[in-house]
């Protein structure tokens, strides 16, 4: 059996999804081991899947929506009927829901004020993409450097500077230890311990301890 | 289709979609609309748009096979298609423009291209959309710019939807976190893509502006750029590096899938879109001159895997059939040009 994700042997544990095999460490990187473990995780996906937050527009204002008295006189619609569908019932609504709670609503969009074109206007579109600043090139630059972790330091470079040491050691904090392999873990114990973070060092020293037991 | 044609940058962009919404004065919105109202909206978008050189369809004298074309064109939902709500489409032979009529909104203009060029989709909507401004009464005001039904695109009325392939980014740690983050900082937002029936679609994710209002059009077509670019550029290294350093898993797994898509006789979508990602991941890096595929087949392959009338609609067919019907059209694909 093969991973459907990185293509490794499978071992004892593995997680099915819609038929596809993964190994025990694609699916704790894809967060779907902790899905079963503790309701609040699906927060600390990349991307919360959206369908689990119906009505998300309205997260974060502190209206009171369950006022339903407030009422379209033209269509009906009330408020909470907009805070369960993010939808309003005609033009009326625009003018009835007025701007103080309209605007809470458009936080989202950043500001409020209609900068767009008027109509029968035609806006002027420049179809070149606009060639990027210096300081973009330098941000997606870093980017690919901490998005791609093989490029990292291999484990035996014992001359790395001391600044790149750092480096690892933030990197290894801002991890989860349980992503890390079993050589990452000796060689940032042994950087931890340079570096005189003995609590980092511990911390590894455990995590290392607890995988030789269970093998 | 229209998603057959060349587009740029395909091998990352599937597709990019731009839609207008507008509605039309003295209505409600199409969800509180009266079926008198529904029609003569019909009749008044249907006079409007009679020099623009679109053909009226009202939807419910669709047959199956339209019906089937629209929907894998991606222009609506199966339940939109077939909900007999007074609602039509004025098509324009240019394939992937199109207007919906009382969908959410009593005017929607979809132009769809293949690949990145958000530019040329979003002229050829906004062309259609001066059109109907100039002949109708478009609810509008100074203030809240396009009045349109849903709060989240009132203003400029103005969504633009790509939909990215990013196997590269997907497969390597910690990037998809990366990737959130830059897209949050261009104020856009990105999401897996969900099949009907909730379940991820593998390294599909849907790429869209969240500002509509406080920003001008020209503001959002430049942000796409910018995240395309970034996006392509971020997926490039993630590719490139996972296929120089991880070689002998990759050609493995390519070969793998082309062999499996090849022959399969039964398969479902979501194992068809891993296989598919696998060749995504492959093709340009490493050497896949025994494989007879190139980027319009793989294109071809996922939007048809993705998305098919018969997948959504017909309840009564056996799953194993639709796996049959599906593995024996991934294979008429995979087989052309075949000597």
């Amino acid at each position: 059996m093969k991973c459907s994700r990185c293509g490794a042997q499978i071992g004892n544990s593995y997680a099915k999804i819609n038929g596809n095999l993964l190994c025990e460490n694609c699916s704790r990187e894809l967060k779907i081991d902790e899905i079963f473990r503790r309701q609040s995780s699906v927060f600390d996906q990349a991307f919360p899947m959206l369908d689990v937050f119906p009505g998300t527009f309205a997260a974060g204002t502190d209206l009171d929506f369950a006022n339903a008295k407030i009422r379209c006189a033209r269509c009906g619609t009330t408020l909470r009927d907009i805070e369960a569908s993010g939808q309003l019932g005609c033009i009326e609504c625009y003018n009835t829901f007025n701007e103080s709670i309209l605007k809470h609503i458009l936080k989202r969009q950043g500001s409020s004020e209609y900068m767009g074109r008027k109509p029968g206007e035609s806006s002027q579109i420049n179809p070149e993409v606009k060639p990027e600043s210096d300081s973009d090139m330098k941000q997606s630059n870093i980017v690919e450097a901490t998005s791609t972790p093989d490029t990292k330091p291999a484990a035996t470079k014992q001359e790395a500077s001391e600044t790149q040491a750092a480096d690892i050691l933030d990197r290894i904090r801002n991890t989860e230890l349980g992503k890390l392999t079993e050589d990452e873990l000796q060689d940032g114990m042994m950087k931890a311990a340079a570096a005189e973070d003995y609590a980092l060092a511990a911390k590894l020293r455990d995590e290392l301890q607890s995988r030789k037991g269970d093998a | 289709m229209w998603y057959e044609k060349e587009g740029k940058d395909t091998d990352i962009v599937l597709s990019t979609k731009v839609i207008i919404n507008r509605n039309i004065k003295g209505f409600p919105f199409p969800a509180k609309m009266s079926d008198a109202d529904k029609e003569n909206v019909l009749g008044m978008v249907r006079q409007a748009a009679g020099s623009m050189g679109l053909n009226f369809v009202r939807t419910d004298e669709l047959d199956d096979s339209a019906k089937a074309d629209l929907y894998e064109q991606f222009f609506s939902g199966y339940a939109f298609l077939n909900s007999n709500a007074k609602t039509g489409y004025l098509l324009s032979k240019t394939e992937g423009l199109g207007v919906i009529i009382n969908s959410t909104d009593h005017i929607s203009i979809v132009s769809m291209v293949p690949g990145s060029d958000v530019a040329t989709a979003y002229k050829r909507a906004d062309d259609l959309a001066v059109k109907f401004e100039k002949s109708m009464d478009i609810a509008y005001t100074d203030k809240f710019g396009f009045l349109t039904s849903q709060i989240k695109s009132v203003g400029t009325g103005l969504q633009i939807i790509e939909t990215l392939a990013i196997p590269g980014i997907e497969k390597t740690e910690g990037a998809l976190q990366v990737l959130g983050r830059r897209v949050e900082k261009y104020d856009w937002q990105i999401m897996p893509m969900t099949q009907s029936d909730g379940q991820r679609q593998n390294g599909i994710y849907i790429l869209s502006n969240v500002a509509t209002l406080g920003v001008t059009e020209q503001d959002v077509i430049t942000g796409a750029q910018r995240v395309q670019t970034d996006i392509i550029k971020l997926e490039n290294t993630c590719r490139k590096n996972i296929c120089t350093k991880k070689k002998g898993i990759v050609e493995d797994q390519y070969y793998r899938a082309y062999a499996t898509l090849r022959y399969c006789r039964r398969i479902e979508i979501a194992e068809a879109l891993t296989l598919i990602n696998w060749l995504r991941l492959g093709q340009g890096y490493i050497d896949t001159s025994e494989a007879n595929i190139d980027w319009k087949k793989i294109n071809k392959l996922t939007q048809k895997v993705r998305r098919s009338y018969s997948d959504s609609g017909k309840k009564a067919v056996r799953p194993q059939q639709r796996a049959a019907e599906r593995a024996t059209l991934i294979r008429e694909i995979m087989k052309e040009g075949q000597a």
